[in-house]
């Protein structure tokens, strides 16, 4: 793409998602919802292919009715409380809206159908931005909106940790397994938001480096399929024995960084007398702990005994800077010692 | 578009007719028609069917009860293959499959899951039926291929036979599709007359006018008794739409293919037969290309 297209692109949807954690009025937060939206459509579409043309159609389908939703709550919180300071307190009918245009805009669980077609048909740079940097600002929104419905919240938070479970466990297409494992976290962060927004933006600072790290470590290895991940300890053995680490973390197994909001999590929810909560979503855990486990195992655990499934290129000197990854890998697997400080800084 | 400029492409001009007549798949238990479209398509040549909508229903409970035990079954498998694996199948034998065989022809059954057409539906000559080959073994697509265009006063080529599967489909009635990235070589074991076929593969798409998409490449047959396995990378195909090759070229996602095709459409009037042992796919390790034509852009990148 010409570099002045992709920066304005990229700025823009870096406006539209600083404008929506600036703004304190509601359609200003839509705006933002809408510049970030529109911005990342070209992305997507770029390459042309059939299918990046349907995962596009279908992110935009489901990105502008959400954000009629949010109008049309925002418009008519405004109506009924004559305010559209978003601090304010909602009503309840328009915070019940606003919360499933959020969970569309997010891809929380029962409205997540979309999320593992359009992650699917994208390539993995712009599939890394739509998990991560698509989500901040709904989420912060919604950090904003609490509390709201609290049966609704608990709702959406344990279905989308076992629909990301259960509908991630026979993918062998890694997107895929990503956008599941996107729906998972977004479980936890949701089932903790109405009583810690601290501990959810905590789940969401450790999930974005573990993401980062996940989608660029696949775009190494030039693998969208898990056969093709198999051939990857001779492209970068290094690499081969970090991912594991990596996805671990992402399973959320001490004593990798992933760990900590998990075991944050489960305690405040102890805390707040909703024992078989944590244990629902504990046990759903452990379904994406198994297919996390499985890339782990066809990655490095084994060695194909017949030929490699995949082609093994040139092993040329790279010329894409490692640092990131470096960084983004390390965060994801050694943060967890700094818990009692992170828990220091948590508490009021 | 009218027929007439379709028919003008001079590449594939057997070809296109198929892809805009081509018989509707009709259910499993010989079902209705699945989409008001297919169910007000009428054959050329069969009568017309004036009975009111509630008299062409026929009403039957063993049907009924049948119909569901089969669409239960079918969910049934759906809910315990994925606590196999990917397929139904372990992980680790997706992991280490190299062949596959997709469509084998080993009973009348095998029979059912293929439509078979010609330009006879637009008003041609040409016939094509398709039957089992000797010892229940292979199919035999044959019949007379005529280039001689119906008198309809607009039609200017004609003359093609076509096979083609029809789409898989899981309980009640929904499409599912072949997820063939594990491979990226077309295996086909085939015995023809000579003459050259196109294979169609048609991938799952999501817009209606994306409906006639499909991926395409040449078969050529030997003639004569002895089996030619033929072995085909899916980076040779091609795209086309109704027939005419797109100028904007991309390779053919593997993960949702939908059905598979053979097309006869040489001009030569007279006799043609293939026989078809299996139709298979396969991961050729030596061949590493993703896509065998330009990608080229029409207008300066913006």
């Amino acid at each position: 793409m010409n570099p002045f297209v992709l920066s304005i692109l990229l700025l823009s949807l870096g406006l539209g998602t600083t404008l929506t954690f600036a703004s304190s009025h509601w359609l200003l937060a839509w705006m933002g919802l809408e510049i970030s939206t529109l911005a990342i459509i070209p992305l997507m579409a770029q390459h042309h292919h059939p299918r990046a043309v349907e995962a596009t159609t279908k992110y935009f389908i489901t990105q502008a009715a959400a954000a009629a939703l949010i109008l049309f709550a925002s418009t008519t919180n405004a109506w009924i409380t004559g305010q559209w300071d978003i601090n304010f307190n909602l009503h309840a009918f328009p915070a019940s809206l606003l919360t499933m245009a959020l969970a569309l805009k997010m891809g929380l669980a029962p409205v997540h159908f979309w999320l593992p077609e359009v992650l699917q048909g994208l390539d993995l740079t712009t599939g890394l931005i739509l998990s991560t940097w698509q989500k901040l600002a709904p989420f912060i929104l919604m950090c904003q909106i609490m509390p709201v419905n609290p049966s609704l919240i608990t709702f959406l938070g344990i279905a989308s940790t076992l629909v990301g479970g259960w509908g991630g466990l026979n993918q062998t297409q890694l997107r895929k397994i990503l956008a599941y494992s996107s729906i998972a976290h977004l479980g936890w962060m949701v089932l903790v938001m109405q009583f810690n927004q601290q501990l959810a933006l905590l789940a969401l600072v450790i999930y974005i480096p573990m993401t980062f790290s996940t989608f660029m470590i696949f775009k190494t290895n030039s693998s969208t399929t898990m056969n093709t991940l198999a051939a990857s300890w001779a492209k970068t053995p290094a690499l081969t024995a970090i991912t594991p680490l990596v996805l671990l973390s992402l399973g959320g197994l001490p004593p990798l960084s992933g760990f900590m909001p998990k075991w944050m999590i489960l305690q405040e929810l102890t805390k707040q007398g909703i024992p078989l909560t944590a244990s629902v979503a504990a046990l759903s855990a452990l379904f994406s702990l198994y297919f996390y486990l499985r890339v782990s195992y066809a990655m490095t655990l084994t060695i194909s005994p017949n030929n490699l499934n995949a082609t093994t290129p040139w092993r040329l000197q790279t010329t894409s800077s490692t640092l990131p990854l470096a960084i983004s890998t390390t965060i994801s697997a050694m943060l967890l010692p700094l818990a009692p400080a992170t828990l220091a800084l948590l508490s009021p | 578009m009218s027929l007439s400029r379709i028919a003008r492409h001079p590449l594939l001009l057997g070809c296109v007719r198929h892809q805009l007549f081509l018989n509707p798949s009709p259910l499993p238990g010989g079902a209705c028609m699945r989409s008001l479209s297919r169910a007000q398509y009428r054959r050329p040549g069969q009568p017309k069917d004036n009975r009111p909508p509630w008299k062409r229903i026929k009403f039957d409970f063993a049907k009924g009860v049948e119909g569901v035990k089969r669409q239960l079954t079918l969910l049934k498998k759906e809910l315990l293959d994925p606590l196999v694996g990917p397929e139904g199948k372990p992980m680790l034998e997706h992991m280490l499959e190299q062949n596959r065989v997709v469509w084998e022809f080993r009973g009348p059954e095998c029979l059912e899951q293929w439509s078979v057409s010609s330009d006879r539906e637009i008003g041609g000559q040409s016939e094509a039926y398709l039957k089992l080959g000797r010892n229940n073994n292979t199919c035999l697509l044959y019949g007379t291929l005529c280039a001689a265009p119906p008198r309809d006063g607009e039609t200017r080529y004609s003359g093609y036979c076509t096979m083609r599967s029809k789409q898989r489909l899981c309980s009640f009635d929904r499409k599912t599709h072949f997820d063939w990235t594990s491979f990226n070589t077309l295996h086909l074991r085939v015995r023809g007359d000579g003459r050259p076929w196109m294979i169609n593969l048609a991938p799952e798409t999501y817009f209606s006018h994306q409906k006639d998409d499909m991926y395409s490449y040449f078969l050529y047959t030997r003639g004569g008794p002895y089996w030619q396995e033929v072995k085909i990378p899916f980076s040779k195909f091609f795209l086309g739409h109704r027939g005419r090759i797109q100028d904007d070229q991309h390779h053919l996602w593997l993960d949702k293919i939908n059905t598979i095709g053979f097309t006869l459409g040489d001009k030569v009037d007279g006799p043609f037969q293939l026989e078809i042992d299996f139709i298979g796919v396969c991961k050729d390790y030596a061949h590493t290309e993703e896509f065998a034509y330009e990608k080229y852009k029409r207008n300066p990148e913006v």
